[in-house]
């Protein structure tokens, strides 16, 4: 600790390798959250909510309808379709 | 000089020069920190026969005298919090045993609860800011190692049963309570400190407001526990200064927390306004917390009816994500209920891991159902020949019923015997014959029958077949949420579409479900732009 050495800093102390205790490491554990950011700050005209609604417009898919009956599943389901109706008729 | 006296005298220096920076890099807690600091442990250790607190106490007094008299204008000298943490502190490194996890964090728990009492001191209190923020953080982190250990929390939970002060539901409840508790004393102190006032820059303890909360909320939802951030939450709401006048990183963090929090709420609007302000305002060069922000704002939106775009799924962040949800936008476009369970159970873990499974398992299903609606009618309907014909365009709810009921059977294994398709492996060639032959359906049983389903596999619920009350039920349904623009022609057992005429029955029937979303009208003023918590000007 700093008293026997006063020039060091606590910085310093913790980097020297024989003072470090690497033992135990898991006690803490890992977590897999929304980490820390690597720095406080940046400024907004960097980031797209500087485009103020524009960017964000290109994000989503509003109008998604299917109206192609060509694939399996289409098929699939008209030909029970029809066959339910065939089968109600006889 | 003992390794005791060497921290105390370090102490009273920082205190004496108002370092607070560099009081938080003196007092370690974690078993990574310098050798010196077990030394110290060692020899608090040996001292253990005497009668220790009492004549530790003192110590510390003596070591770090109050200096009131003799000080400076505006310099900051010992206090009694200050003595009471410092002694816990040194009970810590005395007592600490990283094989013991629950006893660890016990100590830590008593340790950062005399940090809030000292940081709550006015005159000067503030010193330990960054002390208590580094110590919060590594009980937050040890709480969340906790929580996922059953075995360490069932023996907490007999512990407290034992000790007949066991009040919550389980280990794990009561742990992550009390760290919540301890750590939002911290908060509350930030949160009325009176430097500055909510509409200005803050100062003093107020700095740290969104910082504190948002280590209450990452504990929360690291611990799966709700409750201390709904309390935590109502007061950022009535107190909190506003959340733009904080640095982006808080900003981000808070907007990420709060959008999970009103998603696990199933407040897809309010989730959506967060987390995509989240998004926006983070650096696109932050690829992993994009990539975070979009795990939860991507399904926000499929629950409010917008898909990604191309433009979206393409971007790096969105790599891992796209085969996730990107399936499942397909089998909702075409309404079908089996690629959409079928893909929800390759993704199942994934989902589930992140608490989204459930949400999708259940709530994407008015989307489903509409666009089985809507295909249905689009493979059904047969426009009236005469051009001026009044008549309604109406989809038959019986089906609805064969198409839903069509399903319901692929879901519980049973594969379709039309020779355009090879009916598969192991499936008896009598029972395609059988049902070629049959005048109900198209599909084949599977040989060891249909498939047990659980709740959420089926269309309904489980095997439940479904009838024709139950079509009738979910059109009348969709029709309330404005997904499917209509009335439902009960005598008739058909959905009549109303504006036809001007749009095309498909148009008019079924509305962009977006669109239908955000023009919803509620009995009660609504203010679809305000979500409580997020504090803004």
């Amino acid at each position: 600790m700093a008293a026997d050495k006063p020039t060091e800093t606590p910085a310093a102390a913790e980097k020297k390798p024989e003072e470090t205790k690497t033992a135990k490491p898991a006690a803490l554990g890992e977590d897999d959250e929304f980490e820390d950011f690597p720095v406080e700050d940046w400024p907004e005209n960097e980031t797209e909510a500087a485009a103020q609604g524009e960017s964000s417009k290109h994000l989503w898919e509003e109008s998604w309808d299917d109206d192609d009956t060509s694939d399996d599943f289409s098929q699939q389901l008209k030909a029970e379709l029809q066959k339910v109706e065939a089968g109600k008729r006889k | 000089m003992s390794r005791v006296n060497e921290l105390l005298v370090t102490i009273r220096k920082d205190i004496a020069s108002g370092n607070g920076e560099k009081l938080r890099q003196w007092l370690q807690v974690v078993p990574e920190a310098p050798a010196s600091y077990h030394e110290m442990g060692q020899e608090l250790r040996g001292k253990r026969d005497k009668p220790l607190h009492g004549s530790l106490e003192k110590w510390i007094e003596h070591m770090i005298p109050d200096e009131t008299d003799h000080a400076k204008e505006g310099q900051i000298t010992a206090w009694g919090g200050l003595y009471a943490f410092i002694k816990e502190y040194l009970i810590y490194w005395r007592d600490a045993d990283w094989n013991d996890l629950l006893r660890t964090h016990e100590l830590l728990t008593n340790l950062v609860n005399a940090s809030a009492t000292a940081f709550s001191y006015p005159s000067g209190g503030d010193i330990l800011m960054q002390t208590c923020l580094a110590l919060s953080q590594t009980l937050a982190q040890l709480t969340m190692t906790l929580s996922r250990r059953p075995d360490l929390l069932r023996k907490a939970k007999r512990a407290e049963d034992a000790s007949g002060d066991g009040g919550g539901d389980d280990g794990q409840g009561s742990i992550i309570g009390r760290t919540s508790e301890t750590i939002k004393k911290i908060f509350t102190t930030c949160l009325q400190d009176r430097t500055t006032d909510r509409w200005t820059a803050p100062k003093g303890r107020k700095q740290a407001v969104y910082t504190f909360a948002n280590l209450v909320l990452k504990l929360s939802f690291a611990c799966r526990k709700i409750t201390p951030a709904t309390m935590l939450l109502s007061q950022m709401a009535s107190q909190a200064p506003l959340l733009n006048l904080y640095p982006a990183a808080q900003r981000v963090t808070f907007l990420y927390y709060l959008g999970r929090y009103w998603f696990a709420n199933t407040h897809y609007l309010r989730a959506a306004h967060c987390l995509e302000a989240a998004y926006l305002q983070t650096l696109p060069t932050f690829v992993t917390h994009r990539a975070r922000i979009l795990t939860y704002l991507i399904p926000c939106n499929l629950l409010l009816g917008r898909f990604p775009s191309q433009n979206l799924l393409s971007r790096p962040e969105a790599k891992n994500l796209a085969p996730v949800f990107f399936p499942l936008c397909a089998a909702i476009r075409s309404g079908d209920f089996a690629a959409f369970q079928a893909h929800l159970a390759t993704q199942q873990d994934w989902l589930y891991e992140r608490g989204l499974f459930l949400q999708l398992a259940h709530k994407l299903r008015p989307l489903l159902w509409r666009s089985l609606a809507r295909k249905t009618f689009i493979l059904t309907y047969q426009p009236p020949e005469d051009a001026s014909s009044r008549k309604a365009a109406t989809l038959d709810l019986a089906d609805l019923q064969t198409a839903a009921s069509f399903l319901q059977r692929r879901i519980e294994g049973y594969t379709p015997s039309s020779t355009t398709h090879r009916p598969s492996q192991g499936v008896n060639p009598l029972a395609v014959h059988a049902a070629r032959n049959n005048a109900n359906t198209t599909l084949v049983a599977p040989p060891s029958g249909p498939r047990k389903l659980r709740s959420h596999e089926g269309i309904l619920w489980g095997n439940a077949q479904i009838t024709a009350e139950d079509v009738e039920m979910m059109v009348a349904e969709m029709v309330q949420q404005g997904l499917m623009h209509g009335f439902v022609a009960h005598g008739q057992g058909r959905f009549a579409i109303i504006g036809a005429k001007a749009k095309g029955p498909v148009a008019a029937g079924w509305p962009t479900p977006w669109a239908a979303i955000a023009d919803r009208k509620y009995d009660q003023y609504y203010d679809q732009e305000d979500v409580p918590g997020w504090v803004k000007a």
